[in-house]
């Protein structure tokens, strides 16, 4: 366990050494974020209507939601391990006794923990200055449930990540065109650009087969109370057998990848 | 245990990928790629006994860093039998990886943004190493390479020298038994390398780690292998004593003449090959065998003041393994 605080230590060390890249990502977002409220503010110019089952205070709780669960879901830095593979700097841990998977899971955490400070800072100061209405869920089995959702979807991101970087095993060139393809998906297939209860219920139901809404939706959803009782414990249950599957699968592919490993790059 | 590392009919294969140049055969490339094996190592077997130093030599890609990368668990062997303190390497348990250390030239484990002490402390939490252990060993490592001064410094502002002789730090501070350096003095200047050298023959002596090291640096393999071993296109052809290599390899012989006074250089042509002519000294090289005639018949025909017998130099030797010419002498 203190391997991993020290990696935790480090990785968190190394994001301050690129301060600057780290404040302009977070402008980024805070632009992101004044934009699509603006946008949103407009559609709803009448406080009393509701499209696709979205209030004016629903649809700016979503959005807002979307991005602290984006700054914890999605900030990872393992999208470092293609490169790390095709350039041969695996060898580097292959050499040592610590697990890869959990050294990448803890700088995914330390990532995630500056992110999600800066992001409850920024949100805090949008909320006093924008003063968008904000939907405050209170039952406490319901945030409970929205916490399990998250370190699920947390697992979950990091497994399809890892999973899609480690194809570089056998196309060293690769790397980046599958995980761009992942990344892209990934934002659509969520709900990170649009709720998902928006699309055609036949398209919902598909989606809600693979591990996807998992991400970004459906934590929301349960922190909402969109989503509650029978309907949430199944799609807790479909998020776990998610996990069990990309864990399974990724033993399976890295034990298969590192045989091929050449450790090149001298 | 009596080995510290035991390869045995080791064969290690590469699938590559042959891609040639043009837009039209790498789009080909994507759909009928042509696959090639290739035979980096072709059942070698040695032993090495602990506290052992032994220098491997060979031209490039005869398979002396694959060699190094089966026994420190990087590289799946295809056949055959390794044991390194008598754990299988490819296993990588962590009671093996705390017990080695393979450090490639040019391959860096620190942290770029960060002053080296970070990583140092990453890898004491890593290898979980006690505290004094630790401080101890960062004392003793920092105080022989002499880079006391530049632990806290960004690793990014640091010389390459200053860096390697870090690396070196961080590649050390679990106390290895075993060491693998591949091609520790690459890219060194001069004093640099010296350094290097003397630190390598100390820590062998002090720790009494068994180490194994490739280079291309004919100052290494002198001042520090006793024995080496040579590797030519996946096979080893010879393994033995530094000394014993120019016995083995050097079919020829080096006599050096002093001439009183100026002769016919045709006459001397006839005797032996002629290697270097500095007026009054000739450098001629004859075969081993026809030693002792070539040098009677000099003394008999030709004006000598003083005439030597030598062998040929250690360094032209090894120059000659590195060309690959190893191969062709020492398989016969």
């Amino acid at each position: 366990m203190k391997k991993y605080l020290a990696i935790f230590r480090i990785s968190f060390a190394q994001e301050f050494a690129y301060r600057l890249n780290f404040i302009m990502w977070r402008v980024r977002n805070i632009m992101q974020i004044i934009l699509i409220f603006f946008l949103w503010n407009s559609v709803f110019s009448d406080p009393s209507r509701v499209v696709f089952g979205y209030d004016k205070a629903r649809i700016l709780t979503y959005v807002f939601g979307i991005l602290i669960i984006k700054a914890i879901v999605l900030s990872a830095r393992t999208v470092d391990v293609a490169g790390e593979i095709s350039s041969g700097d695996l060898t580097n841990f292959l050499l040592k006794p610590v697990s890869y998977f959990k050294y990448w899971f803890t700088r995914d955490l330390s990532s995630k923990a500056l992110n999600l400070s800066f992001a409850v800072v920024e949100t805090t100061i949008l909320y006093f200055i924008l003063k968008p209405p904000f939907f405050f869920q209170t039952d406490v089995a319901q945030i409970m449930a929205f916490v399990f959702s998250l370190v699920l979807a947390i697992i979950l991101f990091f497994g399809l990540l890892f999973l899609s970087n480690l194809i570089t095993f056998w196309m060293p060139e690769q790397g980046w065109g599958l995980q761009f393809l992942l990344i892209v998906f990934t934002d659509f297939l969520s709900g990170g650009i649009t709720p998902l209860d928006i699309l055609p219920l036949v398209v919902q139901r598909i989606l809600y087969a693979l591990p996807f809404p998992y991400l970004l939706f459906f934590p929301l959803q349960v922190y909402l109370g969109k989503i509650s009782g029978a309907m949430m414990w199944g799609g807790l249950l479909i998020a776990m057998a998610w996990v069990l599957v990309l864990m399974v699968a990724l033993n399976f592919v890295w034990n298969k990848g590192i045989r091929k490993y050449e450790a090149v790059g001298r | 245990m009596d080995k510290a590392i035991i390869v045995d009919h080791l064969v290690k294969n590469f699938e590559v990928t042959e891609k040639k140049p043009g837009l039209v055969s790498s789009f080909t490339s994507i759909f009928s790629p042509v696959k090639k094996t290739v035979r980096a190592l072709r059942n070698i077997s040695f032993t090495v006994e602990p506290g052992e130093l032994v220098g491997f030599i060979g031209p490039n890609g005869a398979g002396k860093t694959t060699t190094l990368k089966v026994l420190s668990g990087l590289l799946y062997p295809t056949s055959g039998f390794t044991s390194v303190l008598e754990f299988d390497p490819w296993d990588r348990k962590p009671e093996f990886l705390k017990q080695i250390s393979l450090v490639m030239g040019q391959k860096n484990q620190l942290w770029w943004d960060l002053p080296a002490l970070e990583t140092f402390e990453l890898n004491r939490a890593i290898y979980e190493l006690p505290k004094r252990d630790y401080q101890e060993a960062l004392g003793e490592l920092t105080e022989l390479l002499g880079v006391k001064k530049i632990l806290n410094i960004q690793v990014r502002r640091l010389s390459l020298g200053q860096r390697m002789r870090l690396e070196l730090v961080a590649a050390l501070i679990h106390r290895p038994k075993i060491l693998f350096l591949d091609e520790p003095t690459l890219g060194l200047d001069l004093i640099a390398q010296q350094k290097m050298r003397d630190f390598i023959y100390e820590y062998n002596k002090r720790s009494g780690a068994t180490i194994l090291l490739t280079s291309h640096n004919m100052d290494d393999l002198i001042n520090l292998a006793r024995r080496v071993i040579v590797i030519d296109e996946g096979r080893i052809i010879f393994d033995g004593a530094l000394e014993e290599l120019v016995n083995r390899f050097a079919k020829e012989k080096i006599i050096k003449v002093s001439l009183s006074q100026e002769d016919d250089i045709k006459r001397i042509e006839s005797i032996g090959k002629i290697k270097k002519i500095a007026f009054p000294e000739v450098i001629l090289s004859v075969p081993r065998s026809a030693t002792a005639v070539a040098a009677a018949e000099l003394l008999q025909n030709f004006p000598v003041a003083d005439l030597t017998i030598e062998e040929i130099p250690i360094e032209d030797v090894i120059r000659k393994v590195f060309r690959g010419e190893g191969r062709k002498k020492l398989l016969k």
